[in-house]
This record gives structure tokens, C-alpha cells and sequence, in this order.
């Protein structure tokens, strides 16, 4: 009995009702907003997936090469001048194709339009993947016209029989106009820009893309070089480090650089970023419309309560906070059960389209905060009418 | 010297015993509802005092402005015109600050009950402790016995859901006084009472009134309740119409039914000689009135003793002593003949005195008692 009374908690649950349709809608707004974030994680993850498959503590791209997706490269010579660095361990080129990597279908003696997707190259005996199940297959790779092909890759375009290595074997096929021959699966994933993925060796890779550099070596200009550090060296210092010594046309960015400067690029640069911006908006609005209209009902229903609370010497400050406390209070009773359905929206997603669909902590934070925003915010829309009730008018 | 005032015998300005502080002072109040063309006068030059402790009953018909009054008395309109003080401080032109803190001093009870659903009994009386910081200890001790007393003992954990429209009206009574206002301002209180309990919501406002000083303004137009005014007012078309002080009046009506003329007068015909008649006060060696001069003036001894003194052509001689309750100046006004005495003032005086033209007009259109029955059978229909 010592605690003030919590008048605004009490008008909240007071009517059960009308507190289910808020909690409701308030829920439903949740799982909007976590639905936009949702995929727009997945979406931004698959962008970056090569970047969290490769191994390597900093990364060397072209200046010019604004996302993964862009074929510019740098010259052998900057991976080593890196190489020379203190603090490195080693650096591992890798090599991409996308436009001329062309994968044509040989059925009945007839090819198809034939697809690009991007053929990943790189020296077998350079720790470069994480996963296991490449450096497994990496001696299959050493024969010559071998590749491995990505699980993800779109089955419309690339209607391989993925289950079977065997009968993947004796697929004809062509690259680049040369033939070539699958010798097994890997798991990397399709994002914005690529359909499919393709792992092969450098050898390899050289001989279906000759042309990468006019004259001499195509090997000799790299798409991404992959750095590993001494264990006891610290990246950002070796970072700066490399910035000032090597030539200034190549970024030198550590793996959450890389990354972040990737998912801007699609955040920034393409329409995504805008398409899930206005999904969220649409959430919040959602909400806003929805605890606003429980809000001012709430306080509708109560005006002479309210102008009577005035006549006693309640003030303007104490409806403020008054509102702004159900408000807060609403975001939450919402938000409970809101996430725990989108948690489960995640897992239904993420089993049916393979969409990495994660509840980050970022992301919990920012669907938090705009819950609450929005809820405040049309508290204080709502908050007009209270302070218009007129206390002359209850006698 | 003699000072004739213009304040009427009833306002209850002189009651024979002290003075307790004014409360409210309305003074040349004037209001208007609705801007330009339509704006509207609602009172007119209104003029009200009431002192700490005082009971004030306003009656009158809707639309007559009591409830603009009361409104205006309890901030909850902004004073326009004239001067209101309340507690001491002025209205018109208050700040935003003053306003709280006077409205903090004051006891609504308002004709709805206006209790919050989701709260109960006690929290709804709670929420006008906690506006005071009353400790809570103490509000909880006071707001159990309060609701107790209005027999609410049994429901103080009640929502009001739960609760009669009496009993809800009567958590909002108790609401209106947990926190001792000094000035409790009630629209219809005991409209949706019984007549026990309304007889203790009143009998609850005699003891505030009587034992922690509370003025209370009432408007009402339930008759079960006149008895524990102090004071009734009655407004008609946004003016008072009449301030009555109930006691000063019964006193007077007492005085002048001992007077033979008026002997005959029902009550309420006395009560209206008395609303004519006006303070007179005089100090000691004061003349009156004196021997030979016209007279205009009626006179009702109201406190003091004056001696009477005529003149048979060689001196002035004392002839008698009159003393409070007893009457002088009658002769002149029913004769038109001039004074037939000096009366001259021995302690500080203080009269109430009738018009000449009033007198007369008592005396000759008052109704006869039997027109008078006539009246009082017909009203009871």
C-alpha cells in the first residue's frame, strides 16, 4: 500500500477485452517489423555468406570493386607486398568469375541458353574455406575440368541431380565453352547477384578464363586476397600497417569491415534497403494507428475521471507521465508475445526457404525501440484529447 | 456619531459574536459565456462572502448561474470580471501554479461520481491522499474510517462495478474530503442518497465544518438537507437574489413577533420584514433619533441599551431604558406625526431598522393569515 497507485497499469488491464485486441495488434506490428528485419538479415547474410565461408584475418580487395559482385581486380604484386608485412602468416588469392562463367546444359546432344553463375577459384593447398566438406573434396579438384558445384544454386537454372555424385559425374556440361565435369557438392548459397557458385582449382580456373588479363598469367590479378595473421597479431594494427605500405589501389579491411562495407553497398546502393525500410515503417505505422486508437479510447472512456483527477489539482505533467507510462507498458505487453511469434515465424522460415532467418540481438534492440517509439509516440498524439478534458463541465 | 449601512439585517454581517475569517469574497462578479455576437452574461455584479466554518446552501433554478459560481470559486473557470478571493488569494488573474495549490486545498464532489472503474474504493479515495502527499500510514488510517463511517466498511476493497450508485456516490464523498480540504464545493451530493444516508453525508460535513473549520458550499435542491445551512443563498437569472444568514434571521423573527403589530405574521412574512431590514450602528452618546424631527426610520434593538429622553418644553427628561429585542421609532411611522422622543445611545448600539415605506407596506399588503393557509395549501400539491 506504500506505492503510488498505479492508476495507468489499473485503466490498462481493467477491461480484459479490450487489453487482448491491444496486445493483439501491438503483437502484430511486432511481427511485421521483425519480419522486414528478419529478411533483410537473411538477405544482407546470404550477400556476405563467401565472405563468412573464408578463412583469413584480413581482407585485400580493388578500390574499384564496390561489392563482391564486380569485376575488378588488383595485381599479384600488392598480395605481395603483404605477404612481406610483419605480423602475416601468409596471404591466399582468390579468384572470381561471373560474367563469362557461363554453365550450359549438353542433353541429347543439345545445349541449353546456359546460366552464369560465379566460379570460385583458388590454389587447393591454401587453407581458404572454412568448411569441411570442401577441403574433403579438394583432391577430386586436382583432376583437370573439375569443379564442385553449390548445393543452393538456383534448380531452375541448374537442374543437377545433387543427390547423386555418381550420376553428377556423368552430366555433360560446358564453361566458358569448355567442357566440364562435376565431381561433387559443396553449400555456399545464391545472393542478389549470383545464381549459383562453382569451386574449382586455380589451375583449372586459368584454363577456362584465359582471358582475364590480355596478355600473360590471368592468375596474375586477384579478385579477393586473403590474409592470416600470426596468432598473436592484432588485426587492426597490421591493418593500418598495410594501408600506409601498400599501393593505394587496394582497400585493406578486416573481416567485420569487409562485411559491413558489403551489406552497405546492398543497403545503401540498391533498392533492398529502401523495400524493407518502408516494410518497417508500414510495421510502425501499424502500431502506432493501433495504440493509439487504445490509448485514446482509454482515455475517451474516462474524460469525467480525468477532468475530476483535474479539479483535485492533478497536473499536466502527472497525465503525461500518466500516458506515457501505459504507453511504455503497452509497447511491452505487446512485444512479449510478438516475439515469441516471430521466434517461431523464424524457425518456419528458415525450414521452408533456406533463409538464414536469425533473432539477433541488434535486432531484438531495434524491434524494442520502435515498439516503443511508437507506442509513445501516439501516447502523446492521444495525450491532446486528455488535456483538453475540462473540469468546469462535471458540475 | 450614527452610521447608517446598506448591509441587510440577515446577511448575518453582525451576529453577536466573532468574526471568523472569510473564506470566499465575491465581489462585483460578473461572467459571460460564448465570444462576439454570442457572447452572453451569465452572473451579474455578484456579491457573496462566506467565513470558515460556515455552511452555504445555493439554491435556485437550473440555468440561474449557481453552478457558474461554483465553478468560478473552485478554479475551475477563469474569473473575468470583478474579484473573487478564495482562501485568501485573488482568482482573477491567477497563474497556472496558484491554481494547483488552491485546487489542492479544495473538496469536489460532483453530482457524477466519477470514479475510475479499475480502481477501488480505497484507490479512488487514494488517489486525491496521494495528490497531498498525505503519509500513507495516516491516509490509510483516515480513508478506512471515513469509508466506514459513509457504511462503506464492508467495501473498501470493492471495485465500483460492484458498488450501488449511492455507495459509489459516497466513495467520491470520500474522496472529496480525505485530505481535509478547508473548502469543500458539493453539486448535489445527496441527490442519489437515501435519506440515512444522505443524513450522514450532511451530518459528516456539520462535524468538518464545526470541528476543522471546512467551509462548505452546497447547491442543492434537496429540502431534507436546508437544516445544516448556515447560510442559504438563492440566485435567479445570475444574481443573488437573497444571502441569508439562517440564525441571524430566526433571531430577528424572534424580535419582531413580540412587536404587537406584528404579532399576527406567519414566519414567512417576518422572514420577509426581516430581509428588509438593515444594520444601524451607533456608539455610545449617539442621538438616534430625535424628539420633533420626522421620522423615517423603524428600529429593533439588536445588542446594546439606549435611553429614552423626552422633552416636555423645559428639559429633557429620561423616561426609560430599552434594552436588546425591544423596538422603538413605530409611533412616528404609524402616525406620520414627528418623534414624540430622543433616544440616545448608553453603550455601543446595534439596530436593524425598517423603512418607513416598508413598515407601512407590512402592515397594509401583508397577507392575512388565512390568505396566507390559502398559499401554503395550494403549494402542496
Amino acid at each position: 500500500m506504500l506505492a503510488k497507485t498505479p492508476l495507468a497499469w489499473k485503466n490498462l488491464t481493467h477491461d480484459v477485452r479490450r487489453l487482448v485486441v491491444a496486445i493483439c495488434g501491438i503483437a502484430f506490428a511486432v511481427l511485421l517489423m521483425f519480419t522486414q528485419v528478419g529478411f533483410q538479415n537473411a538477405l544482407f547474410d546470404s550477400q556476405v555468406k563467401l565472405i563468412d565461408d573464408l578463412q583469413g584475418d584480413l581482407f585485400l580487395i580493388s578500390k574499384a570493386k564496390f561489392t563482391l559482385a564486380a569485376e575488378k581486380r588488383f595485381p599479384m604484386a600488392r598480395l605481395n607486398q603483404a605477404r612481406s608485412c610483419p605480423g602475416v602468416l601468409g596471404v591466399y588469392p582468390i579468384y572470381t568469375e561471373l560474367t563469362t562463367s557461363v554453365v550450359r546444359r549438353i542433353e541429347k546432344g543439345m545445349g541449353n541458353l546456359g546460366y552464369p553463375l560465379r566460379t570460385i577459384g583458388f590454389f587447393l593447398d591454401d587453407p581458404v574455406f572454412h568448411s569441411e566438406e570442401i577441403n574433403r573434396q579438394l583432391p577430386r579438384l586436382r583432376v583437370q575440368g573439375t569443379a564442385l558445384l553449390d548445393r543452393k544454386s538456383k534448380q531452375t537454372k541448374f537442374p543437377f541431380p545433387l543427390d547423386d555424385d555418381a550420376a553428377l559425374e556423368r552430366e555433360y556440361l560446358e564453361l566458358a565453352g569448355k567442357k566440364l565435369t562435376l565431381v561433387g557438392t559443396f553449400d555456399l548459397g545464391t545472393d542478389f547477384a549470383h545464381d549459383g557458385n562453382l569451386i574449382m582449382s586455380a589451375e583449372n580456373f586459368a584454363d577456362y578464363y584465359p582471358h582475364r588479363v590480355r596478355f600473360g598469367d590471368p592468375l596474375s590479378v586477384i579478385d579477393i586476397g586473403v590474409v592470416k595473421l600470426l596468432p598473436d597479431a592484432d588485426p587492426a594494427e597490421v591493418r593500418d600497417f598495410m594501408e600506409q605500405t601498400l599501393d593505394k589501389d587496394v582497400y585493406v579491411m578486416t573481416r567485420e569491415q569487409f562485411r559491413t562495407e558489403e551489406i552497405r553497398f546492398w543497403d545503401d546502393s540498391t533498392p533492398i534497403g529502401t523495400i524493407f525500410l518502408a516494410g518497417k515503417i508500414i510495421g510502425f505505422i501499424v502500431g502506432m494507428v493501433i495504440c493509439y486508437q487504445v490509448i485514446y479510447s482509454d482515455i475517451a472512456d474516462h474524460m469525467a475521471e480525468f477532468a475530476t483527477l483535474k479539479a483535485m489539482g492533478y497536473t499536466t505533467r502527472y497525465f503525461i507521465l500518466l500516458i506515457l507510462t501505459e504507453a511504455v507498458l503497452l509497447a511491452f505487453v505487446g512485444f512479449v508475445p510478438g516475439t515469441a511469434v516471430s521466434t517461431g515465424l523464424y524457425s518456419w522460415l528458415s525450414a521452408r526457404t533456406g533463409l538464414l532467418m536469425v533473432m539477433t540481438l541488434n535486432g531484438l534492440l531495434f524491434v524494442l525501440v520502435a515498439t516503443v517509439a511508437m507506442c509513445v509516440a501516439s501516447g502523446m498524439l492521444a495525450v491532446r484529447k486528455l488535456l483538453a478534458a475540462d473540469p468546469a463541465n462535471l458540475f | 456619531m450614527n452610521s447608517q449601512t446598506t448591509i441587510p439585517a440577515t446577511s448575518g454581517a453582525y451576529s453577536g459574536s466573532m468574526q471568523m475569517p472569510r473564506t470566499v469574497q465575491v465581489q462585483g462578479l460578473n461572467h459571460y459565456f460564448g465570444e462576439g455576437d454570442l457572447r452572453k452574461q451569465a452572473l451579474y455584479e455578484n456579491h457573496l462572502e462566506v467565513r470558515r466554518g460556515e455552511i452555504v446552501i445555493m439554491t435556485g433554478p437550473s440555468g440561474s448561474g449557481k453552478t457558474t459560481l461554483l465553478t468560478l470559486i473552485g478554479t475551475l473557470r477563469t474569473a473575468q470580471e470583478g474579484s473573487l478571493k478564495v482562501l485568501g488569494n485573488e482568482l482573477n488573474g491567477a497563474d497556472r501554479d496558484l491554481i494547483v495549490r488552491l485546487r489542492k486545498e479544495m473538496g469536489f464532489i460532483f453530482q457524477a461520481h466519477n470514479l475510475f472503474e479499475s480502481l477501488t474504493a480505497y484507490q479512488n479515495v487514494n488517489m486525491a491522499a496521494e495528490l497531498v502527499g498525505l503519509d500513507p500510514m495516516i491516509a490509510e488510517g483516515r480513508i478506512t474510517s471515513l469509508l466506514t463511517r459513509l457504511g462503506l466498511g464492508h467495501r473498501i476493497h470493492y471495485k465500483p462495478k460492484s458498488l450501488s450508485g449511492g455507495q459509489k456516490q459516497r466513495v467520491a464523498i470520500a474522496r472529496g474530503l480525505v485530505h481535509k480540504p478547508k473548502l469543500i464545493l458539493a453539486d448535489e451530493p445527496t441527490a442519489a442518497l437515501d435519506e440515512k444516508s444522505g443524513r450522514e453525508v450532511v451530518t459528516l460535513f456539520q462535524e468538518l465544518a464545526r470541528d476543522e473549520g471546512c467551509t462548505i458550499i452546497i447547491v442543492t435542491h434537496d429540502n431534507r438537507i436546508l437544516d445544516v445551512a448556515d447560510r442559504i443563498v438563492n440566485m435567479v437569472d445570475g444574481r443573488i437574489k437573497s444571502d441569508v444568514a439562517v440564525k441571524e434571521t430566526a433571531v430577528i423573527c424572534d424580535f419582531l413577533k413580540d412587536f404587537p403589530l406584528f404579532a399576527d405574521l406567519t414566519p414567512n412574512t417576518l422572514a420577509e420584514v426581516a430581509d428588509q431590514m438593515m444594520i444601524h450602528e451607533a456608539q455610545p452618546g449617539d442621538v438616534v433619533i430625535r424628539q420633533g424631527d420626522a421620522g423615517d426610520l423603524f428600529y429593533l434593538i439588536r445588542s446594546g441599551r439606549v435611553d429614552v429622553l423626552i422633552n416636555d418644553g423645559t428639559q429633557e427628561r429620561k423616561v426609560a431604558e430599552l434594552k436588546q429585542g425591544q423596538y422603538f421609532g413605530e409611533a412616528a411611522l404609524i402616525t406620520d406625526e414627528p418623534r414624540n422622543a430622543t433616544i440616545v445611545a448608553n453603550q455601543p448600539c446595534v439596530f436593524y431598522a425598517l423603512g418607513k415605506d416598508n413598515f407601512r407596506a407590512v402592515l397594509e399588503t401583508s397577507a392575512t393569515f388565512e390568505e396566507e393557509l390559502r398559499q401554503a395549501l395550494f403549494r402542496r400539491q
